[in-house]
Protein backbone atom coordinates (compact mmCIF):
# COMPACT_ATOMS: atom_id res chain seq x y z
CA UNK A 1 0.00 0.00 0.00
CA UNK A 2 1.34 3.43 -0.97
CA UNK A 3 2.36 5.78 1.77
CA UNK A 4 0.11 8.84 2.12
CA UNK A 5 1.38 12.36 2.80
CA UNK A 6 0.74 12.13 6.53
CA UNK A 7 2.60 8.83 6.85
CA UNK A 8 5.51 10.23 4.84
CA UNK A 9 5.63 13.33 7.05
CA UNK A 10 5.54 11.22 10.22
CA UNK A 11 8.30 8.98 8.92
CA UNK A 12 10.59 11.96 8.28
CA UNK A 13 9.62 13.54 11.60
CA UNK A 14 10.37 10.32 13.47
CA UNK A 15 13.77 10.05 11.81
CA UNK A 16 14.61 13.66 12.65
CA UNK A 17 13.44 13.22 16.23
CA UNK A 18 15.75 10.24 16.55
CA UNK A 19 18.69 12.00 14.93
CA UNK A 20 18.30 15.03 17.17
CA UNK A 21 17.93 12.99 20.33
CA UNK A 22 14.22 13.63 20.88
CA UNK A 23 13.03 10.31 22.17
CA UNK A 24 9.59 10.95 23.57
CA UNK A 25 7.21 8.52 21.79
CA UNK A 26 4.19 10.42 23.12
CA UNK A 27 5.14 13.47 21.08
CA UNK A 28 4.98 11.53 17.85
CA UNK A 29 1.66 9.92 18.82
CA UNK A 30 0.30 13.36 19.61
CA UNK A 31 1.44 14.76 16.27
CA UNK A 32 -0.18 11.83 14.46
CA UNK A 33 -3.44 12.29 16.32
CA UNK A 34 -3.41 16.02 15.51
CA UNK A 35 -2.75 15.49 11.81
CA UNK A 36 -5.46 12.86 11.45
CA UNK A 37 -7.97 15.13 13.15
CA UNK A 38 -6.90 17.99 10.93
CA UNK A 39 -7.36 15.85 7.81
CA UNK A 40 -10.84 14.84 9.00
CA UNK A 41 -11.74 18.49 9.54
CA UNK A 42 -10.51 19.36 6.05
CA UNK A 43 -12.61 16.58 4.53
CA UNK A 44 -15.65 17.83 6.43
CA UNK A 45 -15.09 21.18 4.70
CA UNK A 46 -15.37 19.42 1.35
CA UNK A 47 -11.70 18.88 0.52
CA UNK A 48 -10.50 15.67 -1.08
CA UNK A 49 -8.28 13.36 0.98
CA UNK A 50 -5.14 14.63 -0.76
CA UNK A 51 -6.16 18.28 -0.36
CA UNK A 52 -7.07 17.75 3.29
CA UNK A 53 -3.73 16.07 3.96
CA UNK A 54 -1.86 18.86 2.22
CA UNK A 55 -3.74 21.52 4.18
CA UNK A 56 -3.13 19.69 7.46
CA UNK A 57 0.60 19.49 6.78
CA UNK A 58 0.86 23.12 5.65
CA UNK A 59 -0.84 24.25 8.84
CA UNK A 60 1.28 21.99 10.99
CA UNK A 61 4.53 23.37 9.64
CA UNK A 62 7.60 22.09 7.84
CA UNK A 63 9.40 19.21 9.55
CA UNK A 64 12.57 21.21 10.17
CA UNK A 65 10.67 24.04 11.88
CA UNK A 66 8.68 21.65 14.05
CA UNK A 67 11.73 19.62 15.03
CA UNK A 68 13.74 22.72 15.85
CA UNK A 69 10.96 23.92 18.15
CA UNK A 70 10.75 20.52 19.83
CA UNK A 71 14.51 20.54 20.18
CA UNK A 72 14.49 23.97 21.77
CA UNK A 73 11.50 23.61 24.02
CA UNK A 74 10.64 19.98 24.29
CA UNK A 75 11.45 17.38 26.86
CA UNK A 76 15.14 16.82 26.95
CA UNK A 77 15.44 13.45 28.60
CA UNK A 78 18.00 12.20 26.08
CA UNK A 79 20.29 15.16 26.75
CA UNK A 80 20.09 14.59 30.50
CA UNK A 81 20.76 10.89 30.06
CA UNK A 82 23.81 11.52 27.86
CA UNK A 83 25.17 14.06 30.32
CA UNK A 84 24.68 11.63 33.20
CA UNK A 85 26.49 8.98 31.16
CA UNK A 86 29.34 11.42 30.50
CA UNK A 87 29.74 12.10 34.21
CA UNK A 88 29.61 8.37 34.96
CA UNK A 89 32.15 7.57 32.25
CA UNK A 90 34.45 10.32 33.51
CA UNK A 91 34.22 9.02 37.03
CA UNK A 92 34.82 5.40 35.99
CA UNK A 93 37.86 6.34 33.91
CA UNK A 94 39.23 8.38 36.81
CA UNK A 95 38.67 5.48 39.21
CA UNK A 96 40.35 2.91 36.95
CA UNK A 97 43.20 5.30 36.21
CA UNK A 98 43.80 5.83 39.92
CA UNK A 99 44.25 2.10 40.68
CA UNK A 100 47.86 1.29 41.63
CA UNK A 101 47.87 -1.69 39.25
CA UNK A 102 46.79 0.47 36.27
CA UNK A 103 49.59 2.11 34.40
CA UNK A 104 48.36 2.18 30.80
CA UNK A 105 47.94 5.88 30.08
CA UNK A 106 47.32 5.21 26.40
CA UNK A 107 44.21 3.17 27.11
CA UNK A 108 42.97 5.82 29.56
CA UNK A 109 43.40 8.53 26.93
CA UNK A 110 41.76 6.32 24.30
CA UNK A 111 38.77 5.66 26.56
CA UNK A 112 38.36 9.39 27.13
CA UNK A 113 38.57 10.13 23.43
CA UNK A 114 36.13 7.38 22.50
CA UNK A 115 33.54 8.04 25.19
CA UNK A 116 33.49 11.80 24.51
CA UNK A 117 33.13 11.18 20.79
CA UNK A 118 30.42 8.57 21.22
CA UNK A 119 28.32 10.77 23.50
CA UNK A 120 28.22 13.68 21.05
CA UNK A 121 27.74 11.31 18.14
CA UNK A 122 24.68 9.95 19.94
CA UNK A 123 23.19 13.41 20.07
CA UNK A 124 24.51 15.51 22.93
CA UNK A 125 24.40 19.00 21.53
CA UNK A 126 27.16 20.80 23.45
CA UNK A 127 30.56 19.15 22.94
CA UNK A 128 32.35 21.36 25.46
CA UNK A 129 30.03 20.14 28.23
CA UNK A 130 30.83 16.53 27.37
CA UNK A 131 34.56 17.33 27.27
CA UNK A 132 34.35 18.78 30.78
CA UNK A 133 32.05 16.05 32.15
CA UNK A 134 34.28 13.23 30.91
CA UNK A 135 37.63 14.91 31.40
CA UNK A 136 37.57 16.79 34.68
CA UNK A 137 37.39 13.82 37.04
CA UNK A 138 40.72 12.19 36.23
CA UNK A 139 43.13 15.09 36.87
CA UNK A 140 41.38 16.33 39.98
CA UNK A 141 40.94 12.86 41.45
CA UNK A 142 44.59 12.12 40.84
CA UNK A 143 45.69 15.44 42.32
CA UNK A 144 43.40 14.81 45.30
CA UNK A 145 44.90 11.37 45.88
CA UNK A 146 48.51 12.55 45.51
CA UNK A 147 47.92 15.82 47.36
CA UNK A 148 49.90 17.54 44.64
CA UNK A 149 48.25 20.82 43.69
CA UNK A 150 51.44 22.58 42.62
CA UNK A 151 51.90 24.64 39.47
CA UNK A 152 52.25 24.02 36.59
CA UNK A 153 50.76 20.52 36.93
CA UNK A 154 47.53 21.76 38.46
CA UNK A 155 46.89 23.70 35.24
CA UNK A 156 48.66 21.65 32.58
CA UNK A 157 47.37 18.20 33.54
CA UNK A 158 43.66 19.14 33.36
CA UNK A 159 44.30 21.13 30.17
CA UNK A 160 45.97 18.16 28.50
CA UNK A 161 43.09 15.87 29.41
CA UNK A 162 40.50 18.44 28.33
CA UNK A 163 42.32 18.66 25.01
CA UNK A 164 41.84 14.92 24.53
CA UNK A 165 38.17 14.90 25.55
CA UNK A 166 37.50 18.02 23.46
CA UNK A 167 39.04 16.33 20.42
CA UNK A 168 36.77 13.35 20.94
CA UNK A 169 33.65 15.39 21.67
CA UNK A 170 34.07 17.77 18.74
CA UNK A 171 34.92 14.91 16.37
CA UNK A 172 31.72 13.07 17.34
CA UNK A 173 29.76 16.30 17.01
CA UNK A 174 31.25 17.03 13.57
CA UNK A 175 30.55 13.50 12.34
CA UNK A 176 26.97 13.84 13.52
CA UNK A 177 26.58 17.17 11.74
CA UNK A 178 28.06 15.59 8.61
CA UNK A 179 25.54 12.75 8.77
CA UNK A 180 22.68 15.22 9.19
CA UNK A 181 23.90 17.30 6.30
CA UNK A 182 24.32 14.25 4.09
CA UNK A 183 20.76 13.21 4.88
CA UNK A 184 19.67 16.81 4.26
CA UNK A 185 18.43 17.19 7.81
CA UNK A 186 20.50 20.12 9.01
CA UNK B 1 -2.73 40.75 9.24
CA UNK B 2 -0.91 37.79 10.73
CA UNK B 3 1.13 37.88 13.92
CA UNK B 4 3.84 35.33 13.61
CA UNK B 5 7.17 34.17 14.95
CA UNK B 6 8.96 36.03 17.67
CA UNK B 7 6.17 38.59 18.19
CA UNK B 8 3.69 35.94 19.22
CA UNK B 9 6.14 33.59 20.86
CA UNK B 10 6.77 35.95 23.74
CA UNK B 11 3.10 35.83 24.66
CA UNK B 12 2.36 32.24 23.79
CA UNK B 13 2.41 31.01 27.39
CA UNK B 14 -0.24 33.55 28.38
CA UNK B 15 -2.41 32.63 25.39
CA UNK B 16 -2.18 28.89 26.01
CA UNK B 17 -2.83 29.21 29.73
CA UNK B 18 -5.79 31.51 29.06
CA UNK B 19 -7.37 29.07 26.62
CA UNK B 20 -6.89 26.15 28.99
CA UNK B 21 -8.28 28.13 31.93
CA UNK B 22 -11.70 27.57 30.37
CA UNK B 23 -11.41 23.83 30.64
CA UNK B 24 -9.31 20.82 29.63
CA UNK B 25 -8.62 20.47 25.92
CA UNK B 26 -6.39 18.56 23.55
CA UNK B 27 -3.76 20.25 21.40
CA UNK B 28 -5.88 20.45 18.27
CA UNK B 29 -8.72 22.15 20.15
CA UNK B 30 -6.29 24.58 21.81
CA UNK B 31 -4.87 25.55 18.42
CA UNK B 32 -8.31 25.91 16.85
CA UNK B 33 -9.40 28.07 19.75
CA UNK B 34 -6.29 30.22 19.39
CA UNK B 35 -7.01 30.71 15.70
CA UNK B 36 -10.73 31.39 16.10
CA UNK B 37 -10.46 33.75 19.03
CA UNK B 38 -7.82 35.81 17.30
CA UNK B 39 -9.85 35.70 14.07
CA UNK B 40 -6.88 34.18 12.28
CA UNK B 41 -4.40 36.83 13.42
CA UNK B 42 -2.34 34.44 15.54
CA UNK B 43 -1.02 32.16 12.87
CA UNK B 44 1.81 29.93 14.07
CA UNK B 45 2.70 26.58 12.54
CA UNK B 46 0.52 24.22 14.58
CA UNK B 47 3.41 21.88 15.22
CA UNK B 48 5.25 24.54 17.20
CA UNK B 49 2.45 24.73 19.79
CA UNK B 50 3.04 21.22 21.14
CA UNK B 51 6.58 21.82 22.43
CA UNK B 52 5.23 24.88 24.25
CA UNK B 53 2.47 22.79 25.81
CA UNK B 54 5.06 20.19 26.86
CA UNK B 55 7.28 22.87 28.35
CA UNK B 56 4.38 24.28 30.36
CA UNK B 57 3.64 20.76 31.56
CA UNK B 58 7.27 20.26 32.57
CA UNK B 59 7.06 23.50 34.51
CA UNK B 60 4.04 22.14 36.36
CA UNK B 61 1.66 24.71 34.91
CA UNK B 62 -0.29 22.09 32.96
CA UNK B 63 -1.01 18.42 33.45
CA UNK B 64 -1.97 16.00 30.73
CA UNK B 65 -3.50 12.60 30.30
CA UNK B 66 -4.37 10.45 27.33
CA UNK B 67 -7.98 9.64 26.61
CA UNK B 68 -9.84 7.97 23.79
CA UNK B 69 -12.38 9.89 21.76
CA UNK B 70 -14.09 8.58 18.61
CA UNK B 71 -11.56 5.77 18.41
CA UNK B 72 -8.59 8.14 18.51
CA UNK B 73 -6.20 8.69 21.39
CA UNK B 74 -5.92 12.31 22.44
CA UNK B 75 -3.69 13.97 24.99
CA UNK B 76 -5.84 16.25 27.10
CA UNK B 77 -4.19 19.22 28.81
CA UNK B 78 -5.48 20.84 31.94
CA UNK B 79 -4.43 23.88 33.93
CA UNK B 80 -2.93 23.07 37.35
CA UNK B 81 -3.37 25.31 40.40
CA UNK B 82 0.20 26.56 39.77
CA UNK B 83 -0.78 27.25 36.18
CA UNK B 84 -3.79 29.24 37.36
CA UNK B 85 -1.50 31.39 39.53
CA UNK B 86 0.93 31.84 36.63
CA UNK B 87 -1.95 32.90 34.40
CA UNK B 88 -3.02 35.55 36.91
CA UNK B 89 0.56 36.85 37.04
CA UNK B 90 0.90 36.84 33.23
CA UNK B 91 -2.42 38.64 32.87
CA UNK B 92 -1.37 41.36 35.31
CA UNK B 93 1.96 41.78 33.50
CA UNK B 94 0.22 41.95 30.14
CA UNK B 95 -2.24 44.56 31.39
CA UNK B 96 0.60 46.72 32.66
CA UNK B 97 2.61 46.23 29.47
CA UNK B 98 -0.25 46.90 27.06
CA UNK B 99 -1.33 49.96 29.06
CA UNK B 100 2.19 51.34 28.84
CA UNK B 101 2.37 50.69 25.09
CA UNK B 102 -1.04 52.27 24.48
CA UNK B 103 -0.12 55.33 26.50
CA UNK B 104 3.20 55.66 24.71
CA UNK B 105 1.81 55.39 21.20
CA UNK B 106 -1.20 57.54 22.06
CA UNK B 107 -4.07 55.10 21.63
Amino acid sequence: MAENQIQAYLRVLKRQFWIRGITDPESLAEVESHLLESVEAGMCQGLSVQEAEQQALERFGAVNIVVRTFEREGKDGMQKLLLALAVLMGFLIAYVDSRPTWDDTGITAGMMLLSSGLLTLLGYRRPWVIALAVGLWTPFYEMYLSGNFRLPGVILFPLLILLITSMGAYTGWAVRLGIRKTLNLA
Amino acid sequence: MYVVGETLKGHLDLLLLAILSEGPAHGYAVIESLRMRSEGVFDLPEGTIYPALHRLENQGLLSSQWSEDSGRRKRIYQLTPTGQKALTTHQAEWLKFSKAINTTVGI
